[in-house]
């Protein structure tokens, strides 16, 4: 305890040297904490569950996927054709539909894209959303009801619903971007609890199939040339990794799917093959921007812990004279060191945990279709680890070098 | 009447290499400090007192020879167990004082007190006990900035006595104060002595300083040149007429 308070009357000694260190920990762990959030979240979503895994099924050969609509029942099904095949646990389409509120001048604020999907499935398979408990549960419920009820209405997400600048009740109409001359008027039935979709948008897939009908009908009875390419993705949820194979077994043998041909994936590989684009990026953010600021880090203490031994050589030679051991020594330079590393560390981690998280909403930092990434309540801990690790490697040397300091050179010197 | 010798010094030789010099401090020197001693050691710079005074301190150990405190062989002493040993049986005073500035004088007293195993309380009695015998008690919450030289000195002087030393060793102890300060220095170590009869050894360059030990060396070149030996009232005399 003794120790503890030496160590703190040792850090007050040059009070501003230890601010300026302390900042310049906050401000390099604040880096590494937001560099290593995104990059953890995409290891999350990249890593292969064993259980309970998505696959996504889409068209083989292009992208964009667009399959024809008729798919959408037997692949929601694993297309499983006779007894003992598996069947899937849940599966959901996804059919995209983006629209503009304004078709003489496009601007990114006024874009919506929606997600057209039988809307209760939102709850079963969309990520997050099928994890919502008490309020959030009972608003999503709300909502879908108001979606099945209506099938005009749309649910998007916080941050478009205000860059469009509309809001809860109103109505809007989408003029079709991929989906030409089908304008769709819909009704603002709700919003997303999670940040995740606050750029996304929700809406019936009956609404949109309706749309393609009846434009034939308005259209001498010339099909939509979108219309047999409608269906943009599958999902469906199996239990284990032996479903998933056989379930893969089962659309890939399918003679129903050739004409587009399709494939299968986990969504991980899915969802990594999508940021392949990314990859050098991705690698830089790993292997060159972290270790550069954790050495940096490094350096910075060292420096700082190194000007401090320099400084008090004789005032360690003083207490080596007193009776206190080499590795005392080296315990109250490491403990200073260890110290001001480590809860500037924690205070930088917590620090932006709360500040990312709960006053800016998230890190925005567009990669892939993830709009912004939030600091897991892990980051704590990486900002403690980082703290201690980098101190305790930058003030070894400066450290040893005290521990080994000659009292009779020392005082030779002073004599 | 004889005391038993508390230092014996026996054929020691200390060198040191300076490049591809070799500088001979101490040659051969023998030396024997019965227990309750003040011993003055004078001599010329560089006639080996302040080494010799390392080498009974366990500072620093011998080329050859034996250096034994009490029933120690201090001079076979590895680091650490010199280390261990300073702590319960040598007290420091320096010329410079080396206190701890970030420290108040009742924690730069209580320092080595840390190294052993004491309760809080005993550790307070202590120090409030060697506060008390130099006259500063009421200055315990100071720091060494807000204290004079002779007062950075008495606390230098607490904390050389705090655990009860053995041996207490000081060098030049006023050599960085007026001629004031040092007489109520020298008064204090001379107390010190009669009153707790500690054994001291004393390195110094001032005679008036010198004048107040029982025993005064003159070392030259690495060996004892001369003794002169004070009786105890002569020394308390001497001290008086100065």
């Amino acid at each position: 305890m003794k120790f503890v308070f030496l160590i703190l009357k040792n850090l007050r000694r040059n009070l501003l040297r230890t601010v300026l260190t302390a900042l310049g920990t906050v401000v390099l762990v604040f880096v590494v904490t937001l560099v290593w959030s995104v990059l953890s979240f995409l290891d999350d979503v990249t890593s292969e569950k064993s259980t309970n895994l998505k696959a996504i099924v889409t068209e083989r050969w292009q992208i964009p996927s667009q399959m024809p609509f008729a798919y959408a029942a037997t692949l929601a099904d694993g297309a499983a054709r006779k007894s003992g095949d598996v069947h899937p646990i849940d599966s959901m389409t996804w059919q995209f539909f983006g629209g503009t509120l304004d078709p003489k001048s496009r601007t990114r604020e006024n874009l919506v894209f929606a997600i057209a999907m039988q809307p209760r499935k939102m709850i079963t398979m969309m990520d997050e959303l099928d994890r919502l408990t008490g309020d959030d549960a009972a608003e999503m419920e709300r909502i879908l009801r108001l979606m099945e009820s209506n099938r005009r209405g749309i649910v998007i997400g916080r941050e478009r619903l205000a860059a469009i600048d509309k809001r809860v009740g109103e109505r809007i109409v989408l003029h079709g971007l991929n989906y030409k001359d089908i304008n769709l008027e819909f009704d603002i039935v709700g919003t997303f609890s999670v940040p995740r979709y606050d750029q996304t948008a929700v809406m019936n897939r009956e609404y949109l199939n309706e749309a393609l009908d009846e434009y034939a009908r308005t259209h001498r009875g010339e099909k939509h040339p979108m219309v047999q390419k409608t269906l943009n993705l599958v999902w469906v949820r199996v239990p284990d990794q032996q479903s998933y194979s056989r379930v893969a077994e089962q659309i890939m043998s399918s003679p129903y799917y050739s004409m587009p041909a399709v494939k299968v994936e986990t969504e991980s590989s899915g969802v990594s093959a999508f940021l392949e684009s990314y990859r050098d990026l991705i690698w830089g953010m790993r292997w060159l921007l972290s270790p550069a600021i954790l050495v940096t880090l490094s350096l910075i203490i060292s420096n700082a812990i190194s000007i401090s031994v320099r400084e008090r050589r004789l005032e360690m030679a003083v207490l080596k004279v007193l009776g206190f051991l080499p590795r005392h020594i080296m315990l109250l330079v490491l403990g200073e060191a260890v110290l001001v590393g480590t809860l500037a560390g924690l205070a930088s981690a917590t620090g932006t945990y709360y500040v990312v998280n709960d006053c800016l909403g998230g890190l925005k930092f567009p990669i892939a279709f993830f709009p912004a990434f939030f600091i897991p309540r892990a980051a704590i801990g990486w900002g403690l680890t980082i703290g201690l690790t980098t101190s305790l490697l930058g003030s070894i040397v400066p450290a040893w070098g005290a521990r080994t300091v000659r009292v009779s050179d020392v005082f030779a010197k002073v004599a | 009447m004889s005391r038993t010798p508390i230092v014996r010094v026996e054929e020691v030789h200390k060198f040191f290499v300076r490049g591809s010099e070799q500088v001979d401090v101490l040659n051969g020197l023998n030396l024997t400090v019965p227990e309750g001693e003040f011993l003055a050691l004078m001599g010329p710079s560089g006639s080996g007192k302040t080494t010799l005074l390392n080498l009974i301190a366990g500072l620093d150990r011998p080329t050859t020879g034996e250096v034994w405190v009490g029933r120690e062989l201090v001079s076979k002493m590895n680091e650490t167990q010199l280390a261990r040993w300073r702590t319960r049986h040598v007290g420091f005073i320096f010329q410079f004082y080396h206190l701890l500035g970030v420290l108040s004088a009742f924690e730069n007293v209580e320092m080595p007190l840390l190294l052993l195993p004491l309760s809080a309380a005993e550790r307070r009695r202590r120090v409030t006990t060697a506060l008390e015998l130099v006259g500063l008690k009421n200055r315990m919450r100071h720091r060494p900035g807000q204290l004079s030289g002779g007062q950075q000195q008495r606390v230098g002087i607490a904390r050389a006595i705090v655990t009860d030393p053995t041996l207490i060793v000081a060098d030049e102890p006023t050599g960085d104060l007026d001629a004031r300060s040092a007489e109520e220095i020298l008064d204090l170590l001379e107390e010190l002595q009669a009153s707790l009869d500690k054994t001291i050894i004393l390195v110094t360059h001032d005679a008036r300083a010198a004048e107040r030990a029982h025993r005064v060396l003159h070392l030259d070149k690495g060996r004892l040149a001369s003794e002169e030996r004070r009786t105890a009232s002569l020394a308390r005399s001497a001290s008086e007429g100065a």
